[in-house]
């Protein structure tokens, strides 16, 4: 029948495209366009040079980019609403420069590069003159180029690859650590935590999630500064973490290879996945140790587990947990959207801060003046685990931006390394399916 | 069978692939292989035949639908999703166990595949193939928004009370998980293959034993010759569609116990099932088990030999071997 030949290649087609779609495309890194001839709307509400005093035409649009559909809108969703927070608390406390609100514009980016790009290039045109976004690091990458074309800021509040600010951009900064330090941090405290138990790390299998870059890029940092630190990586496991739905063969792998700790990196689902096969597998290591993983952190971890949450490390970033003006935001958050507000929107909610005080500083809302003041930002009084004030380098990184390592103990998170930012005692080595 | 001479060609240079393989892995090195990867290569068969026991009933309704309706539901994946959904609720609200809750999922998946197919398939059934696949596909997306609103994008997943340690099962005392040879085996993923086998034993011998499954096979192999002989074809289509939803309907409350709900769970489904159900033939009922076995063996397989790949590498490479070789599938009807 040719009817179902027809139907088969349509068929073989649409699966194949599909495939293709699932997973994110790899960070493209978009040749910066010439400029359109007309320079795209400018921000027209405010004449840049004059006293902050003079009543201004509009309000401050700030831009805010994630993805509030698929996969990932969980994280989206409340990274959008917690810039709104932000904003509605600055706004509460008087604006800036003297009165004059802000605004905010959210877009979808529906975790796709190119569907961010265009909100990009929308929003600036709507007249926003800065950017947060995107949670992830293929978007960035499209956003980041936009921003540096049109030369309106763009703030990252998560998206980890380093090569994002690889470009020599300079109108793009970034809140949280990259790759790199996630990965290279990542191993020196395992290293670390060890030893301050008198055990030894020798060897090692990482688990990843191998399709989204993201996994990727801090499994090659790790890998890297592991064999610094004089730790074997056995064998390195990717696995595609939108379509996983069972792990128990790469466990039972792992164990086979023998490895003193597994680490893990990747998203929410596979994390939870990959902790379930491990403790039916009763997986033979002395810790499981995630890096960036967006499981072994979070409240529902717990929630979702139950008991076999205890004990699952997780070297990421995070809020200042041992700092009550953090918790006081959480618990605003909580009460607003009646959910646990999670690392990302509080990065995403710092970020504005960080924005609203370049414009103070610059005492205009001229996007070049607020791309100078971030340049020079000083900011102490922030709720991220750093040790210190956050400024930026040439290259747009924070300076001081770390991951922290944290643990389940008794079904709480609580911060566990470096010592001082730590809440309460590593337990090492510690499985929860350990006799 | 005619064998084209480029096909020849295609299984002449496998098979030299697999002999060299096999050559340059001579006995000692196989044995030294098999000491470092046998736990592997078994847990690999365990894992792979009991997950592909549940795609393989996925598959199921899918083929199923195609092979009456000659629709391919993209909406297959977005519908198990829904299944899951109303699974989860079950057991959180009501407290109603995951296995007991595939009486409930079951008959409401009918009743939704029903609708679906009066509502929206039927109006289109004399367009185009490809705008019907589009329409399913519009579906698809409809659906995962929906749930996106209504669940939002938090991942749920249940724990069940039991299948820890020793559980009794009717006059069975078993210590799961059952560990064999260094492999491991789960209740919920047994119990997911257990059920995922009998069903399809069901809908067979419902197909084959059944006036009822007389009618749908007769509406699937000549729709013009069966409402010559009385079949109300409209009615059959309605029916068969409503049994395919109701497949995904069973293995929803079947995986739950296993696996997070959100709203793209289907996804991971949905392209399995496609290439399942073309490597099993297009419409054929045991094709869909046995490429489902298949397709669960291979990803696993893809663990022991390709670790630092995603499984889906496995999977493509039958998928694209099949299209070349054998187009009709393995259990296919010839062209």
């Amino acid at each position: 029948m040719i009817k179902n030949r027809k139907l088969l290649a349509l068929l073989a087609i649409v699966v194949l495209l599909v495939a293709a779609c699932a997973e994110d495309p790899t960070p493209t890194v978009e040749p910066v366009e010439e400029p359109t001839e007309e320079p795209v709307e400018e921000p027209t509400e405010e004449p840049a040079e004059e006293p902050p005093e003079e009543e201004m035409a509009g309000p401050i649009n700030i831009g805010g980019i994630h993805p509030l559909t698929g996969g990932l809108a969980a994280d989206g969703i409340q990274m959008d609403n917690a810039i709104q927070m932000a904003i509605d608390e600055l706004n509460a406390a008087g604006g800036a420069l003297g009165g004059v609100e802000f605004a905010y514009l959210g877009a979808d980016s529906t975790g796709a590069a190119e569907v961010g790009q265009t909100e990009a290039e929308r929003l600036i045109g709507e007249g926003a003159v800065a950017l947060i976004c995107c949670f992830q690091s293929a978007v960035t990458s499209n956003v980041a180029a936009i921003a540096e074309r049109d030369g309106v800021p763009l703030v990252i509040d998560v998206a980890v690859a380093d090569a994002i600010l690889d470009q020599g951009h300079t109108y793009t900064f970034r809140l949280q650590p990259n790759a790199t330090s996630m990965g290279v941090n990542g191993a020196q405290f395992l290293a670390e935590l060890a030893e301050n138990s008198g055990e030894e790390i020798s060897s090692v299998v990482y688990l990843y999630e191998g399709t989204t870059g993201f996994g990727d890029s801090v499994r090659a940092a790790f890998v890297e500064e592991a064999a610094n630190l004089g730790i074997e990586v056995l064998e390195e496991i990717g696995y595609a973490p939108f379509e996983v739905t069972d792990l128990t063969t790469e466990m039972t792998r792992i164990n086979s290879l023998e490895p003193d700790a597994l680490v893990v990196t990747g998203y929410y689902n596979d994390g939870l996945l990959a902790a379930r096969n491990a403790e039916e597998v009763g997986l033979d290591v002395k810790v499981v140790y995630g890096i960036a993983q967006g499981t072994y952190d979070q409240p529902q971890f717990v929630a979702d587990a139950g008991d076999l949450a205890e004990c699952f490390y997780d070297s990421n970033y995070h809020w200042d947990a041992s700092d009550p003006a953090a918790q006081e935001v959480r618990d605003s958050f909580q009460e607003l959207y009646g959910e646990e507000m999670r690392t990302s929107a509080v990065l995403a909610y710092q970020a504005m801060y960080v924005i609203a005080d370049a414009i103070e500083r610059a005492g205009s809302a001229d996007p070049a003046a607020i791309r100078d003041a971030l340049a020079e930002t000083n900011y102490a009084d922030h709720i991220l685990p750093y040790s210190g004030s956050i400024t930026f380098d040439d290259t747009g990184e924070t300076e001081v931006a770390s991951p922290v390592v944290m643990q389940v103990q008794d079904g709480q998170i609580v911060q566990v390394w470096p010592t001082d930012l730590a809440e309460s005692e590593p337990l090492f080595p510690c499985v929860s399916w350990g006799e | 069978m005619k064998i084209s001479r480029n096909r020849r060609w295609i299984l002449a240079g496998i098979a030299a692939v697999v002999l060299i393989v096999l050559i340059a892995l001579n006995g000692d090195q196989f044995d030294q292989w098999m000491d470092q990867n046998g736990v592997v290569l078994r847990q690999a068969f365990v894992t792979g035949i009991l997950i592909g026991g549940v795609f393989g009933l996925v598959a199921m309704g899918l083929t199923l639908i195609f092979g009456v309706l000659d629709i391919i539901n993209f909406a297959h994946g977005a519908l198990l999703t829904i299944g899951m959904y109303i699974t989860f609720v079950l057991f959180d609200r009501f407290g109603i166990d995951p296995y007991l809750a595939v009486l409930i999922t079951v008959p409401l998946l009918f009743l939704l595949g029903g609708i679906i197919q009066r509502t929206i398939i039927y109006p289109a059934r004399n367009a185009p193939a490809h705008n019907q696949l589009l329409l399913t596909l519009g579906l698809a997306l409809f659906i995962e928004n929906l749930m996106l609103v209504v669940f939002t994008a938090t991942p749920r997943s249940i724990r069940l009370s039991y299948g820890r340690g020793l559980t009794e099962i009717g006059p069975l005392a078993i210590d799961f998980p059952i560990r064999i040879a260094g492999t491991t085996i789960t209740l919920t993923k047994l119990a997911a293959f257990i059920f995922a086998v009998f069903l399809t034993a069901v809908l067979y011998l419902l197909l084959q034993r059944t006036t009822l499954g007389k009618a749908i096979r007769a509406t699937a192999q000549n729709k013009e010759g069966a409402r010559l002989v009385g079949i109300s074809t409209d009615r059959i289509s309605l029916i068969t569609f409503g049994l395919g939803v109701a497949c995904v309907g069973a293995a929803a409350a079947l995986v739950l116990p296993f696996l997070s709900v959100d709203p793209l769970v289907g996804n991971a489904f949905n392209i399995t099932a496609f290439v399942i159900v073309v490597l099993g033939g297009m419409g054929s009922i045991p094709g869909a088990l046995l490429g489902g076995l298949i397709i669960g063996l291979t990803q696993e397989l893809g663990v022991v030999f390709a670790p630092s790949s995603t499984k889906l590498l496995g999977v493509f490479f039958v998928f694209i071997l099949v299209l070349l070789l054998r187009p009709q599938g393995l259990l296919g009807k010839k062209e």
